[in-house]
Formats: C-alpha cells, sequence, structure tokens
C-alpha cells in the first residue's frame, strides 16, 4: 500500500471522541444511541467486517432520570458464585454506591454479545459530573444531541417569563390558595 | 505409506462401466467432507450427515447473504442521511423521495456512494429532501437545504 | 455470487485486437430487423419502422438496418459486430417505445454476449470525489468549540411543548385579554 493510501485509509478509519450529557436522559434510550457510537453505525461505512467505532465519554451520570417509580423496582442481580451468594440490588441503591453503573449496565446489556462486546465498552468513558480528565477532554471532537429537553424548574423561569405566559382561566372566588 | 494421490485423481473413462461402484459415489461425499475436522472427514457414515448438513447451511446461507446485504446497504444509506441531516428518517423517506423524482438508483448504489461518492450522494439527498417536502413523504424532516429554491 | 449459471454464460473480458483498426468506431455493423406484416406480435416492430426508423438511421448512420418482412413468424433483432458476434432478440408483443430502447441497447453493445466475468473486476481508484471520512460532513466549527457545548444537547425532531404551543396560541398582552 502506497503513502497517500495508507494515509487515506487512517483518515477514513479515524477514531472519533463524542460526547454526551446524560443529564435528565433515561439511561436505556441513551444506552442505544451511546452504542450506535461506539459500533460505528452512524458512519457509512459501517459493515459488520471492518471495527470503526467510535468513543463516547458521557457525562453527568449521577443526574440520569427514570420514570415514575422505576428507581424502586428495576433490580440488578450478581451472582458470586458460592452458595448463598445471589445478591438482588435496587436501581436506587446501585446508583448510590457507583453513579456510573446503571448506564454502563444499560449499554453493556444492549451490545451485541460476541467478541467485540468488550472491545466496545473500553472505548466508553463514563464520568457522574462534569469534571472530566484533561487528556480526555482534549481529543473529543463532537457531541451526540440529548434525546430529550432537560426541564425546567418555575424558580429557573425569570418574573418576565413568567409574567408574559398567557393565563388560561381565572381561578373562582371561592378557591383558596395555600 | 502407500501415496494414492495419482490413483485417486486418475481421470475417469469416458465410456463408464455398467457396474455401480459405491467407492465413486462415496468418493463424490468425501470430496466435500474434506476440510472437516476429524473422523467426519474420512468416516463414511459420520461424513455424509455432515455433509448434508453442511449442504444444508449452504442453502439457508443464500438466503440470508442477499438480506445481509440489503441490510448493509440500508444501513449505510441510513447513517449517510442522519449525518447530513435533512432526512432524519434515513433510507425509507430518501428511496422514496428519489423514486417518486424519478432518480432510479437502487440500494447496492446508493449505499455504494454514500461511502465512495460522498458529494453526489449529499445532491442525491437534499432532492430527496426538496421532493419530500413538497409531497409530505416523512413525518421528520430536517432542515431544508441552502441554496435550493424548493422547487424541482 | 455463484460462478457457475445454467443461463449466463462465463468467460474473460477480450477486445478485439486488429492492430487498433476496429476501435473509435461503432462496433454494431448491421441490424435486421424480422417481422410479419399481419400479426399482432410485430405491432410494435411496424410502428417503430412506420415513425422512427428513419430519424433512427439519420442518427446511426455508422449502422447498416435491414428490414425483413416475413410471414408468419415472430418478430427479431439480430445484430452482427465487427469483432463477428452476432445477437439474436425477440422482439416479440413489444411496444413502439419497448423496441426502440431495445434496438438502441444493441446500437450500442461491443458484440460480446452477456456473461458473467471469472476474472475479478478491481478498480485502483474507486472514488473520485474521495471516501468519505468522519470529517466530510461535519461543521468546521467543531474544531474551535470549547466542549462540553449547551448549544449541541438540542435534541433532533423536536416537537413543540404544550407552553411553546399555548404561547403561540395565546400569547397577547394581559392587558388586551382582560378588556375582552
Amino acid at each position: 500500500m502506497s503513502a497517500s493510501r495508507r494515509v487515506q485509509q487512517w483518515l477514513t478509519f479515524t477514531r472519533q471522541w463524542w460526547l454526551f450529557d446524560a443529564k435528565w436522559q433515561d439511561p436505556f434510550e441513551s444506552a442505544k444511541v451511546i452504542n450506535k457510537h461506539l459500533k460505528g453505525a452512524h458512519k457509512p461505512i459501517f459493515g459488520g467486517h471492518a471495527d470503526c467505532g467510535d468513543h463516547v465519554v458521557v457525562i453527568n451520570s449521577q443526574d440520569i432520570a427514570m420514570r415514575g417509580d422505576e428507581w424502586y423496582y428495576r433490580v440488578y442481580f450478581h451472582h458470586t458464585g458460592y452458595p448463598g451468594g445471589a445478591t438482588w440490588t435496587k436501581a436506587w441503591e446501585l446508583h448510590k454506591k457507583d453513579p456510573t453503573m446503571i448506564i454502563w449496565k444499560a449499554c453493556y446489556r444492549d451490545l451485541e454479545k460476541d467478541l467485540t462486546r468488550r472491545g466496545r465498552m473500553q472505548r466508553l468513558h463514563i464520568f457522574k459530573d462534569s469534571n472530566i480528565p484533561k487528556d480526555i477532554i482534549q481529543n473529543i471532537t463532537d457531541q451526540i444531541p440529548q434525546l430529550r429537553t432537560v426541564p425546567k424548574r418555575l424558580k429557573d423561569y425569570s418574573q418576565e417569563e413568567i409574567e408574559k405566559f398567557p393565563k388560561l382561566f381565572d381561578y373562582p372566588k371561592e378557591h383558596v390558595l395555600d | 505409506m502407500v501415496n494414492l494421490t495419482r490413483v485417486m485423481l486418475w481421470r475417469r473413462p469416458s465410456v463408464r462401466p455398467r457396474t455401480v461402484d459405491p467407492f465413486w459415489k462415496k468418493r463424490q461425499i468425501f470430496k466435500l467432507s474434506s476440510h472437516f475436522y476429524g473422523r467426519a472427514r474420512n468416516c463414511w457414515s459420520i461424513a455424509i450427515r455432515r455433509v448434508q448438513r453442511a449442504l444444508m447451511y449452504v442453502a439457508a446461507g443464500r438466503k440470508i447473504r442477499k438480506q445481509h446485504m440489503q441490510d448493509v446497504w440500508d444501513q449505510r444509506i441510513r447513517s449517510g442521511c442522519q449525518e447530513l441531516g435533512y432526512l432524519p428518517e434515513g433510507e425509507k423517506t430518501m428511496l422514496e423521495g428519489l423514486a417518486r423524482s424519478n432518480v432510479l438508483l437502487n440500494r447496492q448504489t446508493l449505499g455504494n456512494l454514500a461511502v465512495l461518492e460522498p458529494r453526489t450522494f449529499e445532491a442525491l439527498n437534499k432532492i430527496a429532501r426538496v421532493r419530500a417536502n413538497e409531497e409530505k413523504i416523512a413525518r421528520y424532516l430536517g432542515p431544508f437545504p441552502k441554496g435550493i429554491l424548493g422547487k424541482l | 455470487m455463484s460462478q457457475l449459471s445454467l443461463f449466463v454464460k462465463s468467460g474473460f473480458v477480450k477486445a478485439p485486437l486488429a492492430n487498433g483498426i476496429g476501435r473509435y468506431v461503432p462496433q454494431c455493423q448491421r441490424m435486421t430487423l424480422k417481422f410479419c406484416l399481419g400479426w399482432g406480435n410485430s405491432r410494435g416492430v411496424r410502428d417503430f419502422i412506420q415513425h422512427d426508423l428513419i430519424e433512427f438511421v439519420k442518427q446511426n448512420p455508422g449502422t447498416v438496418m435491414y428490414l425483413k418482412p416475413r410471414r408468419h413468424r415472430s418478430p427479431v433483432l439480430v445484430a452482427e459486430y465487427l469483432n463477428g458476434g452476432r445477437e439474436w432478440f425477440s422482439l416479440n408483443d413489444m411496444t413502439r417505445e419497448e423496441v426502440y430502447k431495445w434496438v438502441d441497447l444493441y446500437r450500442t453493445k461491443a458484440g460480446y454476449p452477456d456473461m458473467h466475468f471469472k476474472n475479478y473486476q478491481h478498480s485502483d481508484i474507486p472514488s473520485i470525489q474521495g471516501y468519505w471520512t468522519p470529517f466530510t460532513n461535519k461543521p468546521a466549527d467543531r474544531n474551535m468549540l470549547e466542549f462540553p457545548q449547551n448549544s449541541l444537547n438540542t435534541p433532533l425532531n423536536l416537537k413543540p411543548s404544550t407552553s411553546e404551543i399555548i404561547s403561540k396560541l395565546y400569547g397577547e398582552p394581559q392587558e388586551q385579554r382582560s378588556s375582552r
């Protein structure tokens, strides 16, 4: 292979580094998008025959969101291999122990169960907050858009914005506000 | 050791003897099992079963290969579309939009164009985007391409 | 795919080697249209001859066109080429447009039958515009941005929220609403 062809090969298969902000995101829906980038399925060169996967840096994993009381009924199972070694950990407990674990497991579970799985997981870097080591943040080339907007609380709006919002109805006179 | 290679490769005479020699019938099967591991290579009762199973896999693979290739092309078109952002729904809108614009390219060609000729693919993508806008093909559409007046 | 086929021939790419005499000229030398004057399956060929043939021949002076009416046979195109090749093609029950298309195709052929090439087809430069790279369609401002960037967090395919719809529908000053 000539020098120019070799460079062309390197250029096409350059590893990209993507950033994903997990704040207020569903970890299981996010895992699908993250895995798409880990596999390289977002590139037209993807064909299953070449390793074209990218790195993904996930930040704010401690601020992920789950629906309803899913924190209480989603249970993670582990077995040490010894008799009586089974443990069941609720999602909120696991998240308290390690805030990166839920999104890691969601991605691990969603990937194909073959020899590529561990290598792809090595390219996933999860951080519980937005403090990223310098040697990682300097690699980042682009950002994955979030799946849904981060909701705003009422106190985040300015007084002017609140007053500008149209008033749809008036409370009846006998209605008592606390 | 007796070297039988010459004997085995000996070309059979064009006029066959009328007798049915099972050796030659088995040799047809052993030719197919020559690359198997273990006794499935040389023992008849194992080899015939393994060869029959292998031929069944081959027959199934003919269908699977076609489906796999279509999946790969669809995937390439989809990722090309989503990267450009005009057609977030991917290959479905693109193929429909191009077909309605009388651009008769198949999945294989478009998938190859996405990799090999990205500028052509982008132009085709814009055509499909404009057509999708006119005929309401897709539910979600990306931004309207710049430099296009909006009519085909 | 499989190189063995019952119907499609297989072979190798060839070029007519006659010290370059036959190069840069149309390879199709002679075409014969055989058709019946009465039967309906020659209808398209007769229409083609009536309407398109003169124009076609004027446009392609390198190809000689023979017409051979024959009674009670189906219509046929026979094309003969510079390399000695001869192609036979049935025009049975075709419309005028289809006949035009096929005749034009056989005019542009090289004289070798359709075949599956046994040798490996390969191009040293498969891409004219340059291969796709991750930077082909990436906006250039990504080089200058500091990450994380809040503006890039906006979800794709975002539908307007209920608050936005309400603001749009009833987003009038409060005084006007109360005065109504």
